[in-house]
Order: structure tokens, then C-alpha cells, then sequence
């Protein structure tokens, strides 16, 4: 591989709810993690821990709380002209996880496609931005006929797709992918997967990956974080992750998956994660820590050595 | 083993505004006890259809069963009275749904809830009905029951909600319990939680399940046997072994395949093209046919009937008929095959 | 359960071809929103016929003044307090359009006969002889346009308030919020009294009157609704494609609400028209010779023992206006619902 150039650089990020008040929620609370160009990051964790407020705040959705993301090294959020603003939505774009919600019901299709088209007049006619439609829709498996049908005629799988053309209008760089498959089905979730590997591919894209289940995860990605509570607790290569997987939380959650494999699943064990027992000190920093090159874990300095001896 | 439901050619078909939804065309199985019956297959399948018309609980103004026989103690179910149903409705076959917030009455104490199938169905007198729903709680590994019984539903968290539905559910000692994706809307972690919390129930009480599910991970972890839905038929049923290392019908074979496992890495997931077929107006032949890579004509023109391969398994394709062509089924599929012949050998 | 040994021709287990774009094809016509809401409320025959029941009362209340050759507002205090009476049907004598009374000792006697009127007033006439078939219609007219008015002011105020509201939030709708929940604190009745006292009674004092305090159920719907939307992924969509804030509210997020403001309308025209009728009762409402049906019935009642038709047919009209729109309404509300589509 070449040498890795960062495209976005999440620094400290913090989004926090419901400031002041007695139900503020620290939905990401000082993430710090790089995305390099043309690599695929996975986010994992349990609902709630923020994942898609991470991606949300990194694309703008949100204000950050505090923190910030660079992509190619210009800060995201802060004042910007009209002009910058839209460079950046050309540039980054985002795939939702419900195909339900994810389409406007009272759009034809070839308006859902084109609605990035027309905000950043990509057409110069009426023909042009179906010609357009027409493409993206063959891109994504489906065909002209179907532009000018309305969402609810189509199944979940062919609605993410859907979802998939209209981001891609815009010839983003960058995609956020928020659960853009548990809600489908085990067979329509290959599809979608591998379309939008062939698409990283032919596109050259980079994406941010978010999801719960860990086996499609771990397949589409290079590297993957783990967060909790709103703060990522690992992060590292995928296969890395997996084998040698050393802070407690992850260890649970990889070992609560079940896998489609009767014999093993009859002799797979689950471990409990505590967070009491890390049985930290009051004033300990814990700091998010590069226990083997790429493989970062959320750890005190006794932990950061103890580790380090596990992954020799 | 004892049968203890039978269900037989059930048809059932909803009337829509577009017109007749034929949801479930000629589905049979039997439900052995103490065992667990997993239910697979794509949404929209007729997975929760079948098993809401086992409960008798499908719309009344615009579902109708349009043949078939459910069989439970010598009763055909689909011919009972409202009377009669409730009777053994949340007695002798309760159910679980996937959400477990809709699922309880948000003003209704949690220890009301649980007492109230015992009071209707066992007669037990408020006092020891109270004391079992303590007894039900700690059962399902809810800490301080005493207090829990006197909260509501929205001070407990999600997977602790799913835990008082089963308690619910197991109150009077069922002897079938059904679950409708019980843990889909849950994580991972929790999923596992009660997937171990089930079967040791199970064990306990010696219930028999039918857990319906779309994920093949869950199934691997509950199921004794797995039926396959698709598109309103059931097209292959045996134990858990046989469907997840010998498989014989081509949906499985893409069920099975289109999930990665720990390994495969950079070859393209196996997927079944094409979406799953309108029951509005379901194709001639196999409903699989169009989205079927091994299609044959003979598959264009009539349904396959159940082939047998072994005295539990059994499989609707033609392909398993003599005169078929022997095809070669995806990679992943055969890597399960001879990992299987190999476990097997070595025993 | 098995079947092993039918027999088939072997030919048939060549491999076949299937055109792989097909299974992505769509079998069902395509219906948009409003086809499909079409099929859904022609199924409802309770709304259908009470739709058609509208469209002729409206059509009549247009029509009806000019069928009859007497105005609405001319007196004749000759012809005064005659009951209805109606060519051909005149003779059916179980319907009450036989031109005849009943004196207090219960006995019956023709009006048109013992006052030698030759004349045929199909609903009768009022105690200045003006002729009531006339002045129904005409009140009719009135009512309505007054309700409509009402209800399309509501909608607009209402639409435009509760969005602005929902879609900014923060302390703007916090404050917007606390002004509504003001206005509806303040009793109806002490407004629109004072209003009317200020304005004089008129239809426009009356419509102002009914939309000061009438927009606020539309503006809270709204306002529920864009604080919906705002969260549901495909605004998110939209907002990361770089739309603007209009864009947003009128492509996105209005059209998706067309159902529930249209059905909160259509619930507010019969609250309108009996509200104004209420007013005209407490009088309030139009001023002679104008008619609205409230002002009718308001007068009817008066009479009400000796000439029970002068407050019955206003009466009816007015109650079988409130019946259609809400039986409409109600239909609306399943069509056009998406919770209940399948
Ligand atoms: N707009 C919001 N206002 C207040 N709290 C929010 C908002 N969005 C998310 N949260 C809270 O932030 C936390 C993280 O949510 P989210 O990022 O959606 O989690 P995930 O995507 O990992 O399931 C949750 O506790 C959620 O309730
Ligand atoms: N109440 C209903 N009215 C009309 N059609 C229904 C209704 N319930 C289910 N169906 C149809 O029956 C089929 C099977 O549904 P279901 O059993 O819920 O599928 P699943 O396998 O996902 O549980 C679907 O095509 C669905 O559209
Ligand atoms: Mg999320
Ligand atoms: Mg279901």
C-alpha cells in the first residue's frame, strides 16, 4: 500500500445535548480518530453509544460541541461562505440506516436522485439531469423505469440503493454510511454491501462505516473503532481487532455475537463487561493510547503496560 | 418424540385494497416437545403471519384462513370459539414480540401484568399471585424483584423490558411458546442475555418454542430444527445441522452464503439477486425461480413438492428430483458441507 | 410430505433463462399520493355520499336564490308567517308541505286557504313575509363562505406559525409556544364579544373574530409535525446535499403534511359554522335583512311554537352541513393516514 494520506482528522470531538440542563447527554465525548483517503473506517457499538452522532456531527448535521474535524486539513465546521458550505456537501455525503424514513414519500424517484443535482446545478437541461438519473439509477442495479415511481413501491433493499444514487449525484470523496443495512434483510444486505464496495472500487471513496452487526463490519472494512457511552474505547485494524481484541468491552461484544455455525455456537462462551473493573483511581488520566502500531485502546498507564505484554 | 402442535396445508389470505394477498400458501410442520423450532426467512415471508394465526390474533376484518388445520390437543384451532381461545391464549401458548415497549401497558404496574394471566387462567388468589410474580421475576434475573413489582414499564431499560414479557409469558407454564424476533430490536450484548435466558427456561419448564427470527446467527444458537420460509411456503425444514451444513434448496444455499464469516475477506459476497416476490399476484411455479441461479424450466411451469433427504429433512426444489442435473451449490456452502463430513467423521 | 415419484418429462430440467432485470421489476400500476387516497375514501360510503350531499348544498346555496321568483330581503306583510307549501306535493298530505298550521287546540287549518293567499312558498315565509326557500340558500351562502373564509385564514396563519415555529425551535418556539398557549388561555367568547363590539357585526368582523383564536389547533398540529420531520432521515438527506431552509420546509416538509392540514380544515369548517351560528343566537351575528343560517334559526326560534318550520328547516340545513364535513373528515383521516396504508 501506499503511503497513507489522511483525508479527515476528528480531533477531541465532543457533541453534547441538553447542555446545562439535568438531562444532558454526552453523546460523543472526546473522540479523537484519522480516516485516510480511499480506506474503509467501521464504527461499532451498542445503540446509544453515538455513532451516529459522531457522523452526523462530521457532516455538519450537529454543531460541534467542541473539538474539531479537518477534511484535507480545513477545519469543517466554524464560519464559512455559501460557496465553502457547498463545496463540503458536494464533497461528503451520508447513507441512512432506515430505508422507510430515508426517502421524502412524496417524490418520484428520479426527484429523490436529482435533488442534488438541481441544489448544485450539475444539469444543464431537463434532459440532461435524466440522463443523469438514468445512469445513477443503472449504477445502483435498478432502471429507468423506475424514475418515475414513488418510494413505497420499492422494497427495503432497493430503497437503500435508492438512498446510495442520490448521495453518489454530487461525485462525493467521502461517505458516511449510518447502519446502512441492519435494516435489511440477510440476503438484501449483500447486495447493498456489495455494491457499495464496487462502487469504493470504481470510485475511489473513502468511507465511515457505522454499524452494530460485527460480522458485515468486519468484512467491509480496513479499520474499525469501538465505541462506548461516547467515547471510542479501541480502534484498529479490522483483523487486528478481531483476533486480538484487548479492551474488556470489546472482548464482550465480540464474544456476544452469535455466529451461523450451530457447532460453535454450542460451545461459545459470552464475557460480561464491567466497567467497574477497570478499577480505576480517581485522579488516573485515561487516555486513548497506541498499544501496538495502528492498535489504539482507551487505557490508564498500568493498563496502556499490561497490554503491551499481552500483544507481544 | 410427542407432537404437540400440528399444522396442516394452512393457507391464509388478506384482502388489501390492491387486492388478495395470498401470504401463507400451504404451510405445514409439526412442533415436537421441549424443542425449539426456528422460523427463517426474508421479511414479508409469512413468518409472523403463521404464527399469529396459530394465536388466532390475524385482523379479523380483513384476513381470512382459507384452508388448512391447526392442531393442538386434539383441537383444530382455526375452528375454535373467541371463548375457547382465550382460554388457551397466554395459558397453554403464549407469545413474545419483538417490541418489547408496545408489548406491556405503559399505566399498568409491572406486577399487575404478570399477576393477571395467573389470576384469569389459574385462579390463584392476589396474594400468591403476587408472590409468584416476584418468583417470575427473579426467575428471569431481575434484581430486586420486590421493588421491580411495583414499577412501571418505563423504568426499565430495553432488555430488562424484554425479561418481564417473557416473564409474563412463562407465568403460567406454557406449552408452547412463541417469540417473534424477540431480540431484533435489542443489541448484541443483551440479545445474547436473553437468548441464554430462553433456554434455560426452556429447560426448566420444558416448553416447546417457535422462534421466529431472521438472523442465522440466532438461529444457530437456539434452534433444534429450522424451517426456511419464502414467499409464503416453507421450502426447507430440518434439524440444525442439517440446514446449516446440508443445506438442499438454493435459498438457503444464498441465506447461508450471503453472510460473511470471520474469514472471508476480499472474495465478493454471495448474494441472491433481485427482490422477493409480490404476493399480490405470486409467479407461476416456484416463487424462487426468477431470483433462482439454478433455475430450470421445469421451475417456470410447476411448485415443487417436498423431496426427502433424510427422515428429518426435507426440501421443496426440483433439484433434489431424480431426474435433475447435479449442480454445484456456492463455495461457502460446500466449505460447510465437508467441514461437517469432517466434525462427523472425527466423533 | 413427500412426493418421489411423479413423473415428468425430462426435457423440462434443461436450465432455463431467466431475464435477471426482471426481478427488479414493479408489478402494481403506479398510484401516487392522491389516486391512492381516491381508492382508499371511495371505499368509505359514508364520506362519499356525504361529499356528494356538499357539493349540492353548495351548488344550491349558489343556485337556490334565483329558483324561487321572490327575493330574499323583500317584505310582504301580507303574506307573513305562511307555512311551506309546495306545487304537486301539496296533496301527499303526510309531508308538511301542505300549506297547513295547527292552532293551539291542536286542530288544523290551511293557511294559504283562510288567508286567500294564491302563492306557493316552498319553505314558508317569516314573520315579514320574506320568503324562506330564498333566504335558507342565501343564509346558506353565508354560512359557508364565512366558515371557508375562517377556515382558509386558520390554514394559512396556522401553516406558517407552526412551522416557523417547529422548524427554527430553541427560544423562538419557546416563545411562540407561550403566546399560543396565551390566546388559549383567554376565553373564546370574551374576544370575539369584544371584537364584535369594537368591528360592529358583519361577515368580516365575524371571520376576524372566528380565525383570532381559531388558527392556534392548526399552528400546534403543524408545529408537531416539522418537529417530526425535522429529525426523519430524509430532511437529514436533503440538509447534507446543501438545501436551503425553504427548500426544506416547502418541498420536504409541507407536502408531506397536505393529509393532516386538509382533514384539521376540514374538522374546522363545521366548528366555524356552528360557531357562527352560536354567535348569530346570541346576537352578535348578521344584522337584517341579511341571512346567515344562524341568524335564521336565531329568528325561528322566536316563533318557535305557532311556526315550527321557520326554526326546523334552518335548523336541519345547518345540522346536516355538520354532519357531512365531519363524516368527510373522517373518511379523509383513514385515506389519507399513512399509518393505515398496506
Ligand atoms: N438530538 C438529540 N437530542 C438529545 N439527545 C440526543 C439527540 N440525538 C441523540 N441523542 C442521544 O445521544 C446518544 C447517542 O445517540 P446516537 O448517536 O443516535 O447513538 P447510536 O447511533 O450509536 O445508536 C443517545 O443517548 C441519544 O439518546
Ligand atoms: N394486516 C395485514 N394486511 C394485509 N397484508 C398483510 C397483513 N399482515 C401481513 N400481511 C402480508 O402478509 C405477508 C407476510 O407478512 P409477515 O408474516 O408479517 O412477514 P414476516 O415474515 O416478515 O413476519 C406480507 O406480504 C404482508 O404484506
Ligand atoms: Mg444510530
Ligand atoms: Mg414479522
Amino acid at each position: 500500500m501506499a503511503e497513507k494520506q489522511k483525508l479527515l482528522e476528528i480531533k477531541n470531538l465532543k457533541q453534547y445535548f441538553n447542555v446545562g440542563k439535568p438531562n444532558e447527554v454526552r453523546a460523543v465525548d472526546n473522540v479523537s480518530f484519522d480516516i485516510y483517503k480511499g480506506e474503509v473506517m467501521g464504527l461499532v457499538g451498542e445503540s446509544g453509544c453515538g455513532k451516529s452522532t459522531t457522523g452526523r456531527t462530521i457532516i455538519r448535521l450537529y454543531n460541534a460541541t467542541g473539538g474539531e474535524v479537518l477534511y484535507d486539513g480545513v477545519n469543517v465546521h466554524g464560519k464559512k461562505s455559501k460557496r465553502q458550505l457547498k463545496d463540503f456537501n458536494r464533497k461528503m455525503q451520508m447513507i441512512f440506516q432506515d430505508p422507510y424514513a430515508s426517502l421524502n414519500p412524496r417524490l418520484k424517484i428520479a426527484d429523490v436522485i436529482a435533488e442534488g443535482i438541481d441544489i448544485h446545478g450539475l444539469a444543464k437541461s431537463k434532459q440532461e439531469r435524466m440522463e443523469r438519473v438514468y445512469e445513477l439509477l443503472e449504477t445502483v442495479g435498478l432502471n429507468k423505469e423506475h424514475a418515475n415511481r414513488y418510494p413505497h413501491e420499492f422494497s427495503g433493499g432497493q430503497r437503500q440503493r435508492i438512498g446510495i444514487a442520490r448521495a453518489l449525484a454530487v461525485q462525493p470523496e467521502f461517505i458516511i454510511a449510518d447502519e446502512p443495512i441492519s435494516a435489511l434483510d440477510v440476503s438484501i444486505q449483500a447486495q447493498v454491501v456489495n455494491l457499495m464496495k464496487q462502487l469504493q472500487k470504481e470510485k475511489q471513496l473513502t468511507y465511515l462505516f457505522i454499524a452494530h452487526d460485527l460480522s458485515m463490519v468486519k468484512y467491509i472494512s480496513d479499520r474499525i473503532g469501538v465505541m462506548y457511552f461516547g467515547k471510542m474505547v479501541e480502534l484498529a485494524p479490522a483483523d487486528e481487532l478481531y483476533k486480538n481484541p484487548l479492551h474488556p468491552y470489546t472482548q464482550s461484544l465480540l464474544s456476544a455475537i452469535p455466529s451461523p455455525d450451530p457447532i460453535s455456537e454450542r460451545t461459545r462462551k459470552r464475557r460480561n463487561y464491567d466497567p467497574a473493573s477497570h478499577h480505576y483511581e480517581d485522579n488516573e488520566p485515561i487516555e486513548f493510547r497506541e498499544v501496538t502500531p495502528g492498535h489504539f485502546v482507551l487505557c490508564s498507564e498500568k493498563e496502556y503496560k499490561l497490554y503491551q505484554a499481552q500483544s507481544r | 418424540m410427542e407432537k404437540i402442535l400440528e399444522v396442516k396445508d394452512l393457507n391464509i389470505s388478506f384482502h388489501t385494497f390492491s387486492g388478495e394477498v395470498k401470504a401463507i400458501r400451504g404451510i405445514s410442520f409439526d412442533l415436537f416437545k421441549g424443542e425449539t423450532l426456528a422460523i427463517v426467512g426474508e421479511s414479508g415471508s409469512g413468518k409472523s403471519v403463521t404464527t399469529k394465526a396459530i394465536m388466532r390474533l390475524l385482523p379479523e376484518h380483513n384476513s381470512e384462513i382459507k384452508g388448512g388445520e391447526i392442531l393442538f390437543d386434539g383441537k383444530d384451532l382455526t375452528k375454535l370459539h373467541d371463548k375457547q381461545m382465550q382460554k388457551i391464549r397466554g395459558h397453554d401458548i403464549s407469545m413474545i414480540f419483538q417490541d418489547p415497549m408496545t408489548s406491556l401497558n405503559p399505566t399498568m404496574k409491572i406486577g399487575n401484568q404478570i399477576m393477571e394471566p395467573l389470576i384469569k387462567h389459574q385462579n390463584m388468589s392476589k396474594h400468591a399471585a403476587k408472590e409468584r410474580a416476584i418468583e417470575l421475576l427473579k426467575l428471569v434475573g431481575i434484581p430486586k424483584p420486590e421493588i421491580r413489582v411495583n414499577q412501571y414499564p418505563h423504568q426499565f431499560s430495553g432488555g430488562m423490558r424484554q425479561r418481564v414479557v417473557i416473564a409474563i409469558a412463562l407465568a403460567c407454564n406454557p406449552k408452547i411458546l412463541i417469540a417473534d424476533e424477540p431480540t431484533t430490536a435489542l443489541d448484541v450484548t443483551i440479545q445474547a442475555q436473553i437468548l441464554e435466558l430462553m433456554k434455560d427456561l426452556q429447560k426448566k419448564i420444558d416448553t416447546s418454542i417457535i422462534f421466529i427470527t431472521h438472523d442465522l446467527g440466532v438461529v444457530a444458537n437456539v434452534a433444534d430444527r429450522v424451517a426456511v420460509m419464502y414467499g409464503g411456503k416453507i421450502v426447507e425444514i430440518g434439524t440444525a445441522d442439517e440446514i446449516f451444513y446440508n443445506p438442499q434448496h438454493p435459498y438457503t444455499w444464498g441465506l447461508i452464503s450471503s453472510m460473511p464469516d470471520m474469514d472471508t475477506d476480499d472474495e465478493e459476497l454471495y448474494s441472491i439477486p433481485g427482490t422477493p416476490p409480490d404476493l399480490l399476484d405470486p409467479p407461476k411455479g416456484d416463487a424462487f425461480a426468477p431470483r433462482n441461479p439454478y433455475v430450470m424450466k421445469i421451475d417456470l411451469e410447476q411448485e415443487p413438492p417436498f423431496f426427502k433427504v433424510s427422515d428429518t429433512h426435507y426440501a421443496a426444489t426440483w433439484l433434489l428430483h431424480p431426474d435433475a442435473p447435479k449442480v454445484e451449490p456456492p463455495e461457502a456452502v460446500k466449505r460447510r458441507q465437508n467441514q461437517y463430513v469432517g466434525t462427523k467423521g472425527g466423533k | 410430505m413427500t412426493n418421489k415419484d411423479i413423473v415428468i418429462s425430462k426435457d423440462l430440467f434443461e436450465p432455463a433463462h431467466v431475464d435477471p432485470s426482471k426481478s427488479e421489476k414493479i408489478a402494481k400500476a403506479s398510484l401516487n399520493f392522491w389516486q391512492d387516497s381516491w381508492l382508499r375514501i371511495r371505499k368509505n360510503k359514508g364520506a362519499v355520499i356525504s361529499m356528494i350531499i356538499l357539493i349540492l348544498l353548495i351548488i344550491m346555496a349558489f343556485v337556490g336564490p334565483f329558483l324561487t321568483p321572490y327575493e330574499y330581503d323583500t317584505q310582504n306583510t301580507k303574506h307573513n308567517n305562511l307555512p311551506p307549501r309546495i306545487q304537486g306535493l301539496e296533496n301527499v298530505h303526510w309531508l308538511p308541505f301542505d300549506g297547513t298550521l295547527s292552532r293551539r287546540d291542536g286542530t288544523e287549518y290551511n293557511a294559504y286557504e283562510t288567508r286567500k293567499v294564491d302563492a306557493y312558498y316552498w319553505f314558508g315565509t317569516d314573520n315579514l313575509g320574506r320568503d324562506l326557500f330564498a333566504r335558507v340558500w342565501k343564509g346558506t351562502q353565508v354560512s359557508l363562505f364565512i366558515a371557508f373564509m375562517a377556515a382558509l385564514i386558520d390554514m394559512l396563519i396556522g401553516v406558517s406559525y407552526g412551522a416557523v415555529s417547529g422548524y427554527i425551535g430553541g427560544k423562538t418556539d419557546s416563545i411562540m409556544q407561550r403566546i399560543i398557549e396565551v390566546i388559549v388561555g383567554i376565553p373564546n367568547l370574551i374576544i370575539v364579544v369584544l371584537m364584535i363590539l369594537v368591528l360592529k357585526p358583519g361577515i368580516v368582523p365575524i371571520i376576524v373574530a372566528l380565525t383570532i383564536t381559531g388558527w392556534t389547533s392548526m399552528a400546534r398540529v403543524v408545529r408537531a409535525q416539522v418537529l417530526k420531520f425535522k429529525a426523519q432521515e430524509f430532511v437529514l438527506a436533503s440538509k447534507t446535499l446543501g438545501a436551503s431552509n425553504v427548500s426544506i420546509i416547502f418541498k420536504h416538509m409541507i407536502p408531506n403534511m397536505f393529509g393532516i392540514i386538509i382533514i384539521n380544515t376540514m374538522f374546522s369548517i363545521p366548528n366555524a359554522i356552528f360557531f357562527e351560528a352560536f354567535l348569530s343566537f346570541i346576537g352578535l351575528g348578521l344584522q337584517e335583512p341579511h341571512a346567515s343560517l344562524g341568524t335564521l334559526v336565531e329568528s325561528g326560534y322566536k316563533s318557535m311554537i305557532a311556526f315550527p318550520y321557520q326554526m326546523i328547516i334552518p335548523s336541519i340545513m345547518i345540522a346536516l352541513i355538520m354532519v357531512c364535513f365531519n363524516l368527510v373528515a373522517d373518511g379523509l383521516r383513514d385515506a389519507l393516514d399513512p399509518k393505515m396504508r398496506d
